[in-house]
């Protein structure tokens, strides 16, 4: 890899963003290039090399240039890197804004309001200074992936690593305690080879080499996501996966800005990927006036961005998921909990149709490529929780299939490859039910978490008994269902109303903590177990219903007022109170 | 300066030709296509797929009377748009010449048409609304400045009637119109529209009918938009009205089969969504500058179909037209959270009540269809369904204030419900239920 001559070729075939250039001696797959358009050097990746049929002595590669051809010709100049896409990985990764290839956009609108092809800035700011304080001496043995000193970065502390390549070398030199940028050397390893190697605060690192473990483990410690119906029925745990499929409309996005809120988790890291720039804006402006839920401090401080948005080079859409991936278990590595958020997975996807369909491959369904699969299970495969550092990336993929479809390639394949599922329905959606993950439509790994096992499940029972007596209501009148069944079916309706459905824009309901679960899930339980007697003796069967109706209609309304108003301890406390002088009312009122 | 020339086409298909070798043409580069012997100009075209054995353009007339010996002239720049404050009350065809047989324009400027990504930091988060006097909108799904938002209808709904009423009220500084495969009378009725209103001398028309070349047609958003965003970038708002985006995608997918691209869903390309996105992401409120709003029509026979589908993951939300009404189901705007909470302060509990309550009423519906809603509430749903479909779901008619608005929806539910029944916290009921 260590070539001094430059290796060049010169484009023979330009269509849309795949480009195919001749080359004379040697080029490597996967190799990342610099196409010289008008004088600006664009950024490609190596795709696939050929044989060239007019000259024996020559190759054609084909690669996919990450930015806009106009302009390009035939015969413009291609220079080859030798380096795979990698990302700068260093201190001041948080807080940091890019587009899909690590560009930060604050520093690119400097330059011009608009993104255009051919502009680049330093990934990470290589001026600011960082407290370095050492944490080995010289004669140190470390190999990859051990810390060799740290930086604060914000409330973190930053482990500076051996590059994760490296085999057992021994500490040469390394400096003081003192404020270096990431461009300074910090220290001077020799390896078995007696080579030496400088270290830096920062270094890179190719995003289709997954970061190791150090000690890969089960996920098992749930998340509070602050989303109840998620906490509940269909929790997520630290190094977990989730495919979050839903038809457009269907609420997607203001769940994720939900869990970017509200998750408890050390980063977050977040790649909008092929999605409405507005969304990621808000993001960055609105949610950093907010507070983190774990420490008080700026929301954004504990974030990343990557936004290859909608209208970006389709190219780079590829790229930005598996740069966010590779921040992800950088920081995993350094012991954190890390929660990635990629929406969307299928706008990723699409990019590799796009692609293969230039590329002429053969088609799989939908036209996608026929690995598509296993890419989505490879990229999935990354996230994990590892005992070794003790860090977690938590993988939540957004799916949006195509037509509301869940019978789609990539939905279907997301399932495949995740531990949790969070399907939206459109038909909540519809009904203003948010957020409309279908109680019934989902699935999750995880057992014990906030609630016991054995409780969750009877919640369920009960949404989907539920379930099946709106279905018979809707079907053959209300008259022809016994009163038990309608009381059952006023409870399902409740615990949907009142416990599922959550507004994300009330400052209180938009949150809820375990200990909140907790109560809730008491009352609930006692709602479940509780067997009113509506046997009036004098009433016709109607009239009980429409009294059972009433009288349930007023305990959602003051359930509604509890979630949007009990504060305190005591104020949360009254919830359980009330259902129990619910359930006695009922018995004694007939 | 002389331009370099290439005498010989060697492949003439449906709106694309070819020549053979390398002429030195760079990607997306305008070529002018010449009459052979006479010079006279024919068409402009445009280069897609360039290798070393052969070019390929599109042609913007269309490709009908090219022969082989049509001759090429080389301009050596890609499309721009010309860009004019004179263009304000004049049509333009779909690559920017003047189509309405008025004077030429001398332009003050040449913009590129490319549509590069506005940079995300230097956008705005929206906050400002626009009020329509359409309850619907205003109360349900309140429209923001610089919003990207689609009318979902049927082919034979009112929907270009329900643009035109949404842009009569416009707090816009600038309105552009961009047709594409439009009926003459489509055309002619938003003329009469915009001259009605008073907001003629405010617009500019770029009008691709039906029939006209495709190409045309396909460049129309492009160059609609870059007009556009320069007067954005001047500090303008602007809203644009794009009626008929499924026009335009079917445009798209002709073009690309020409091309022998391997189509994914209905024949479309698989970059039907990039390529929407890439148009609809151009509305938006620019920091230290103008902003632009996009309401556009998608029509369809389907949700399903590809280019609605598509369309509802890169816009915020959808209008959504049926038998003439605007429903609320379907409809949405995703920016309205933005800016409904400081309205008055049961705009938000009335707006997901009265939603809960017509999707329950929409079930009793459909019970009523097989005789099972035969209990009293249900009745009392199917009696609110009716009202709200009559008095909320009208789009057309005289414009209504949204405090008007909020208390014709308060009156609907008082017609029909106990204040327990609709699912509204106690404070709000007190204070509006007498």
């Amino acid at each position: 890899m260590n070539n001094n001559t430059t290796r060049t070729g010169k484009l023979i075939s330009i269509q849309d963003s795949l480009v195919k250039a001749r080359f004379y001696g040697n080029v490597i797959m996967g190799e990342t290039a610099n196409v010289i358009v008008d004088g600006k050097s664009l950024q490609a990746e190596v795709l696939q090399i050929i044989p060239d049929p007019k000259n024996a002595d020559a190759g054609i590669v084909e690669m996919q240039v990450f930015e806009d051809l106009t302009s390009a010709m035939i015969g413009d100049l291609v220079e080859f890197t030798g380096k795979p896409l990698s990302v700068l990985l260093g201190p001041g990764l948080l807080t940091s804004i890019w587009d899909g290839l690590q560009n930060p956009l604050y520093k690119l609108a400097e330059q011009n309001a608009y993104l255009v092809p051919g502009m680049k800035a330093p990934a990470l700011d290589d001026q600011k200074l960082w407290d370095f304080t050492p944490s080995v001496a010289v004669g140190d043995s470390v190999t990859g992936g051990d810390t060799i000193g740290t930086v604060p970065e914000g409330r973190l502390k930053h482990r500076i690593l051996v590059p994760f390549n490296f085999g057992p070398c021994k500490i040469e030199s390394i400096i003081e305690k003192s404020a270096v940028n990431i461009t300074e050397k910090v220290a001077v390893i020799v390896d078995s080879q007696n080579i030496k190697h400088e270290l830096k605060l920062a270094f890179r690192w190719a995003v289709k080499s997954p970061i190791p473990f150090k000690e890969r483990a089960i996920p098992s410690q749930t998340i509070s996501t602050g989303v109840r119906v998620i906490d509940l029925l269909a929790p997520v745990s630290y190094g977990g996966t989730v495919g979050n499929p839903g038809p457009f409309g269907a609420g997607k996005t203001v769940l994720q800005h939900s869990l970017c809120k509200y998750a408890l988790a050390d980063i977050i890291i977040m790649a909008a990927c092929g999605e409405r720039a507005g969304e990621a804006v808000e993001v960055f402006k609105d949610f950093a006036e907010l507070e983190d839920p774990s420490t008080g401090d700026s929301l954004m401080n504990r974030m990343c961005i990557f936004g290859n948005t909608s209208s970006m080079p389709v190219a780079a859409r590829e790229a930005s998921v598996f740069i966010a991936l590779t921040v992800g278990e950088y920081y995993r590595y350094q012991g954190y909990n890390v929660v990635l958020l990629a929406d969307s997975t299928s706008r990723w996807a699409q990019a590799l149709r796009e692609r293969s369909g230039r590329q002429g491959d053969i088609p799989g369904p939908e036209a996608f490529p026929m690995d598509i699969p296993d890419q989505i299970k490879g990229m999935y495969q990354r996230a994990g929780a590892d005992h070794g550092t003790g860090g977690s990336l938590t993988f939540i993929g957004t799916v949006s299939p195509a037509g509301g479809n869940f019978q789609e390639p990539v939905t279907q394949a997301t399932m495949d490859a995740t531990g949790g599922f969070w399907g939206l329905s459109q038909d909540r959606a519809d009904a203003k039910k948010y957020p409309a993950i279908d109680p019934l439509v989902y699935t999750s790994s995880v057992y014990d978490s906030f609630i016991s096992w054995t409780d969750r499940n009877k919640m369920l029972q009960t949404l989907n008994d539920a379930n099946g007596i709106d279905q018979t209501i809707s079907t053959i009148g209300l008259k022809k269902v016994p009163v038990e069944k309608y009381v059952l079916y006023q409870k399902g309706l409740t615990i949907d109303f009142c416990v599922m459905q959550q507004n994300a824009f009330h400052k209180l309901d938009a949150c809820t903590r375990p200990e909140r679960l907790i109560v809730i899930n008491e009352a609930v339980q006692k709602l479940i177990d509780s067997t009113i007697n509506f046997a009036g003796e004098d009433m016709e069967d109607e009239e009980v219903k429409e009294l059972v109706k009433a009288r349930f209609d007023e305990l959602r309304q003051w359930w509604k007022d509890w979630n949007t108003s009990a504060q305190s301890l005591d104020e949360m406390a009254v919830l359980p109170q009330k259902i129990e002088q619910f359930i006695l009312q009922e018995e004694y009122a007939l | 300066m002389i331009r370099k020339e290439i005498n010989r086409i060697s492949e003439v298909g449906k709106a694309l030709i070819s020549v053979e070798g390398n002429p030195g043409v760079a990607l997306n580069h305008v070529v002018e296509l010449l009459e052979a012997g006479t010079n006279q100009s024919l068409s402009f075209a445009k280069a897609i797929n360039i290798t070393e054995d052969s070019t390929r353009f599109q042609v913007f007339n269309g490709t009908q009377g090219l022969s082989t010996q049509t001759k090429i002239r080389m301009h050596e720049v890609p499309l721009t748009a010309g860009f004019s404050y004179n263009m304000l009350g004049r049509s333009f065809d779909g690559i920017g010449n003047v189509a309405d047989g008025g004077p030429e324009i001398i332009f003050e400027k040449q913009i590129s048409t490319r549509l590069d990504t506005l940079n995300p930091t230097v956008r705005l988060v929206p906050k400002q609304p626009l009020w329509t006097g359409i309850p619907m909108i205003d109360v349900f799904n309140t429209l923001v400045k610089s919003q990207k938002i689609p009318i979902f209808a049927g082919p034979t709904e009112p929907y270009n009637r329900l643009l035109s009423q949404i842009a009569q009220g416009a707090q816009a500084d600038v309105i552009i119109f961009a047709g594409i495969g439009l009926k003459f009378d489509e055309y002619h009725y938003f003329k009469e529209q915009l001259s009605q209103s008073g907001n003629i001398d405010k617009t500019i028309m770029f009008t691709h009918l039906a029939g006209d070349s495709q190409i045309k047609g396909l460049m129309l958003p492009d160059v609609a938009l870059s007009v556009s965003r320069e007067f954005a970038d001047q500090g303008k708002d602007v809203l644009v009205l794009l009626t008929d985006m499924t026009n335009w995608s079917n445009i798209l997918r002709n073009v690309a089969n020409y091309q022998d691209q391997i189509p994914s869903l209905q024949g479309y390309p698989g970059s039907l969504y990039s390529e929407l996105a890439k148009r609809y992401e151009v509305a938006a409120d620019i920091e230290g500058a103008g902003s632009i709003t996009i309401i556009g029509a998608t029509t369809l026979e389907s949700l399903e179909d590809p280019v609605p589908d598509n369309t509802g993951y890169i816009t915020e939300g959808q209008f959504f037209l049926d038998n003439g009404k605007l429903k609320l189901a379907r409809s949405l705007s995703r920016l309205k959270q933005q800016v409904n909470g400081d309205t008055r302060n049961d705009h938000r509990p009335i707006m997901t009540a009265m939603a809960s309550l017509l999707a329950d009423a929409e079930k009793a519906y459909e019970a009523a269809e097989v005789g099972a809603a035969n209990d009293t509430f249900s009745q009392k749903l199917l009696r609110y369904r009716e009202d709200f479909i009559a008095n909320m779901e009208e789009p057309f008619g005289e414009p209504i204030e949204l405090e008007a608005a909020l208390d014709k929806c308060w009156d609907i539910l008082k017609r029909h419900f106990e204040p327990t029944e609709t699912g509204l916290s106690k404070k709000l009921i007190g204070q509006y239920w007498n």
